[in-house]
């Protein structure tokens, strides 16, 4: 048998991330997927024949450009088209069509308010500065700021000393960023409400909270800080779905050595005298190896592979408390011709980018509040793209794919039955929203997959159905997150590291986790 | 010596006065209403009947009652149990000073939740302590700490890490979450999960399910640590005290000038000159003090062409939406509550808070501009401490209601919808009292515009600016401007609505007299 020196757990784009950098740095690795296909949440599948679905990730924008730099992922075959503009149909028959072009962006958003339009220069100026002071932190690891350890205080220094060298403006808003609800933020800035709906919405992608929830803005940054070909904001589909992305990485992965094994799955992490030595496979079978890398939860991690037996108690406390609460659902379509919207009929480039059900902060909230008690919102937040226009290769001639995220699905139903029961109910809530604003949707469907959080759960190994491996909310971030004091990527187990979504800086097609990770598990091999 | 103005006789506006007065300086103060105390004065509001804004004061800060000499001045009072939370099974649950004795009460609904209750009283009186000692600083100087600002934040360092791992980690998780998600990692039973959390979201535009009411839940632990908050009362009511303060400041040669509103700060050079009264009467002076909130000093009393542009958008972002309404009734009897026996465990705060979700709804409609179904009360029977405050055998019913909108959706006026708060208030203590509505002889609404015009409060926002995240601290009431000091040299504020804020503890006033008098010092 053959003994590595990493295991990788998951073939996540993240897990493949951390596999391509250890592989590159010389050491031994093997990557362990459970699923026939690789990519995890990032993955494309045909689930009807000629259909290629971007099963659950969807757009990309987040994903390091150090990444991409460093493992040459374009010659992996990564081709990211970008996406252009944000489409939002109003009940009214009005819609806000925001665009690359910033002087068509700005008549369109004078055409509802002039003051807004001058607001929104202001805006991109203030959440570029925002961006770029953040950027450094998603690289670096989080320091414990209740230790006295050299580098982790150099960090803090680090962190106090950029933000003094802030403007007193560029304070005042990274401090309300930190704190503040997305609509707070927002409203400070602009009056049209369809504006201020659909920018809000990046703040509640992936969490339990409403846009008027505090801790929402900072999420609009996380989403703000998208970067393709040094651009900030701009979002991007891959060539041949989101698993295209997976597949490059894989790609540069295997080049630099590692091996990959897919329908392998993991049922136990081996842990002898407080050290991980090696996994269980779900066979039986026994590989060993010096260090195991989980990019999986920490909840499938620590409580199912290894035992709590293994972990001190306050820190199984501290992971049982880690939320995930998924809010989101998935519907894929295949359509037979293009949906047509009352807002602005006919085949248009506004179908090119994403369109947005965002009318006003009210229908956002209000989605949310149903949530809070435990129905899935009967009017949700959905974003739509379309990516057989700009991809034709994802469906046949003529015929297209759509992929609507959905928000909120609220894990825990309390409506009476499990999402198994609810699911095709959930399926037409999605398709009469939708048909409320193209009425011409449910005559072209070809067929339609319905993914609830509970899908999401079983299919991708996401608990609880949440999208980013656990919430992006201010008291599970940086050195918080997953649990306080184990934010470095190690973990009470010796030679166990964690390097997924619920890792620093978190989810996303970032691969930051990934890669943060591996410089970890180098670094500390050294020693 | 200086010739300090102090605008606003609230009970801050009071302490400042007497701590500058007593470091040499001639202070006036000038108060719009003919009475003293702001939020603590005790008004009539039916004949023979009177009840203050606030239910309960503070309690107040330690050193302010010593050197202002209310214990001598004023009786506190402490009820046992602080606070009694009703359920609508006509079960009760008194917090009692005794943590053991609650600890037993909380046993009737969770064995698991009395288990851990002493130990969350404890969590939270070491994080509190922690809190206190920033309640006393002035929050530093982000952009040049002096070096006695970093020594003190050394300390603060020091103290944190003394802390230990665990509660340190607990106070930066605890801050930014949300109240519900901090009191279910503890308990079980609704009620006292919501009897918790309801600290972190009275008076705010929060509810438990927001975050960063976490932090609020925090920063009144710093003030009082019990769960059930602090419920200290004072014969004659919080008016009696705000008379005792004002006794103090005269003794210390503060001169007090009632209903004397001041309609603007004047403002040559640069620096705060005086003030000009309403009725046009300018009174020139070397520095001014403005207990008025943020908004009210800067937009409303301030010239804005002597404040910079940025500045004044700030302080027009400074979110100050009210969210409490005040209901006073004169009973003709004392009222009784299902699952309550003993009625001297009436003579603390009376919580209608029965479960998480139900605060969560009543907050959905203060979203929306609507009133709530069923709304959050805080409740207190003061003449059953202090029989002074109504006719004999008579009792005042002083109630706090919660989430109530300062404006009102479709453009409804408060003007209706009085009635309609006033009927939701006795339909819902019906549930926990019933037959109350009969003893009623008369009941006054005060909406969050109510609050607004009588008490000067910008928006009917009881803490002069809303307590969350991004307003507190170095960040009260904006960032650059937590000092007590303002853009305007010799313009100063000593309100609620800089740090450490909250209710009636005078820790403001005091914090800003400190800086006053350093300032005014080194000019």
């Amino acid at each position: 048998m053959n003994k590595y020196d990493v295991i990788v757990i998951g073939g996540g784009h993240n897990g493949l991330v951390n596999a391509a950098y250890l592989a590159k740095a010389g050491r031994k690795v093997l990557v362990l997927e459970r699923r026939h296909v690789l990519g995890g949440a990032a993955v494309t599948e045909e689930i009807y024949p000629g259909f290629q679905y971007s099963v659950a990730s969807y757009v990309v924008s987040l994903l390091r450009p150090e990444i991409i730099r460093e493992l040459d992922l374009p010659r992996h075959g990564l081709e990211i088209l970008p996406l252009d503009g944000t489409f939002t149909p109003m009940p009214s028959g009005d819609h806000l069509w925001r665009v690359n072009d910033h002087a068509k962006t700005r008549r369109e958003i004078a055409r509802h308010s002039k003051l807004d339009a001058e607001a929104y220069d202001e805006y991109g100026k203030a959440m570029v500065e925002m961006g770029r002071f953040v950027k450094p932190i998603l690289t670096m690891t989080p320091p414990d700021p209740t230790s006295l350890e050299p580098r982790g205080l150099m960090n803090l220094l680090f962190l106090g000393r950029r933000f003094q060298a802030l403007s007193d403006q560029d304070k005042y808003n990274q401090v309300q960023l930190m704190t503040m609800s997305a609509v707070d933020f927002l409203d400070q800035w602009f009056e049209t409400d369809v504006l201020k709906a659909t920018m809000s919405a990046s703040g509640i992608i992936g969490t339990f909270l409403g846009v008027r929830s505090p801790g929402t803005a900072y999420v609009l940054l996380h989403h703000y800080m998208g970067e393709i070909d040094g651009a900030f904001r701009s979002w991007g589909l891959s060539r041949g779905g989101t698993g295209a992305i997976s597949l490059a990485i894989a790609d540069a992965a295997r080049e630099a050595g590692a091996e990959i094994r897919t329908e392998t799955a993991v049922s136990k992490i081996i842990v002898k005298d407080g050290a991980a030595s090696g996994v269980v496979l779900a066979n039986g079978d026994y590989i060993t190896a010096d260090v195991v890398s989980s990019s999986v939860d920490p909840n499938l991690t620590f409580l199912k592979m290894v035992g709590t037996e293994h972990l001190p108690s306050g820190f199984v406390d501290d992971v049982k408390r880690y939320k995930y609460r998924g809010s989101s659902g998935k519907v894929n379509l295949a359509l037979d011709a293009l949906p047509n919207f009352t807002a602005m009929p006919g085949a248009g480039p506004h179908l090119r980018g994403a369109i947005s059900i965002s009318p006003g902060v009210e229908y956002m909230e209000r989605a949310y509040d149903e949530a809070k008690y435990g129905r899935y919102s009967r009017r949700p937040y959905i974003d739509m793209v379309i990516p057989s226009l700009t991809d034709p290769s994802v469906a046949p001639p003529g015929k297209h794919v759509m992929s609507c995220f959905v928000q909120y699905a609220p894990y825990n139903l309390k409506e009476g039955g499990t999402w198994d029961d609810h699911r095709e109910a959930f399926g037409d809530t999605v398709i009469n929203t939708i048909a409320e604003y193209a009425p011409n949707i449910k005559d072209i469907i070809l067929h339609r997959q319905v993914l609830t959080p509970l899908d999401i759960e079983r299919t991708f190994g996401l608990t609880e159905g949440n999208i980013f491996q656990g919430e992006l909310t201010l008291e599970q971030l940086f050195f918080l997150r997953p649990a306080p004091g184990w934010a470095q990527y190690r973990t009470p187990v010796k030679s166990l590291y964690m390097c997924g979504s619920a890792t620093h800086p978190g989810g996303g097609i970032m691969g930051a986790p990934g890669r943060n990770a591996a410089q970890k598990i180098i670094k500390d091999g050294r020693r | 010596m200086s010739a300090i103005i102090v605008i606003g006789a609230g009970h801050n506006g009071m302490t400042t006065a007497f701590y500058l007065a007593k470091a040499g300086h001639k202070v006036t103060m000038l108060e719009r209403r003919p009475v003293v105390g702001g939020c603590a004065a005790t008004e009539e509001f039916a004949l023979g009947f009177r009840a203050p804004l606030a239910n309960a004061v503070g309690p107040l800060r330690r050193s302010v009652i010593r050197d202002m000499g209310l214990a001598t001045r004023v009786q506190f009072i402490h009820p046992d149990p602080r606070l009694v939370a009703l359920s609508p099974d006509g079960r009760a649950l008194p917090f009692s000073a005794d943590i053991g004795r609650t600890a037993e009460a909380i046993g009737a609904f969770s064995q698991n939740d009395a288990r851990r209750y002493p130990e969350f009283c404890e969590t939270l009186r070491r994080l509190g302590v922690f809190l206190s000692g920033l309640f006393d600083l002035t929050p530093p100087s982000i952009d040049a700490p002096a070096a006695g600002e970093m020594w003190e934040m050394l300390k603060v360092g020091k103290r944190f890490r003394a802390l230990g791992r665990t509660d340190s980690f607990r106070l930066l998780r605890w801050g930014p979450m949300a109240a519900a998600d901090l009191v279910s990692e503890w308990f079980e039973t609704d009620l006292l999960q919501a009897a918790v959390a309801s600290r972190g979201v009275f008076g705010t535009a929060m509810g438990p399910w927001s975050a960063g009411s976490g932090a609020v839940l925090l920063l009144n632990a710093a003030i009082d640590a019990a769960p059930g908050g602090s419920s200290v009362m004072v014969k004659g009511g919080p008016g009696a005290l705000a008379l005792a303060m004002a006794e103090a400041a005269r003794g210390a040669d503060v001169q007090i000038r009632t209903s004397a509103a001041v309609s603007r700060i004047l403002v040559g050079d640069g620096k705060a000159a005086g003030v000009v009264l309403a009725d046009g009467t300018e009174i020139a002076a070397d520095a001014v003090v403005s207990n008025a909130d943020p908004k009210r000093t800067f937009l409303g009393l301030v010239d804005p062409m002597d404040l910079d542009p940025g500045f004044l958008t700030k302080i027009r972002n400074y979110r100050s939406r009210g969210t409490v309404a005040k209901v006073h009734l004169a009973l003709n009897t004392v009222p009784v509550f299902r699952g309550v026996a003993d009625p001297a465990d009436l003579h603390g705060r009376i919580l209608v808070a029965p479960g998480i979700d139900y605060l969560e709804r009543s907050f959905d409609a203060w979203k929306y501009g609507e009133l709530p179904q069923e709304p959050f009360l805080d409740i207190s029977i003061p003449t059953l401490s202090d029989p002074s405050l109504a006719p004999a055998g008579k009792h005042v019913m002083s109630v706090h209601v919660q989430f109530v909108p300062y404006t009102l959706a479709g453009d409804r006026s408060w003007s209706d919808a009085r009635q309609a708060l006033a009927a939701t208030v006795l339909a819902t203590l019906e549930k926990y009292s019933p037959g109350i509505g009969s003893a009623i002889e008369t009941a006054q609404v005060l909406s969050p515009v109510d609050l607004e015009q009588n008490y000067s409060l910008t928006g009917g926002q009881i803490y002069h600016g809303e307590p969350s995240l991004d307003q507190v601290f170095t960040m009260r009431p904006i960032l650059g401007w937590a000092r007590y000091r303002s853009p305007i040299e010799n313009l100063f504020l000593c309100g609620c609505g800089t740090h450490p804020g909250g209710g009636i503890t005078a820790a403001s006033g005091q914090n800003a007299a400190r800086e006053i008098a350093l300032a005014l010092k080194s000019a």
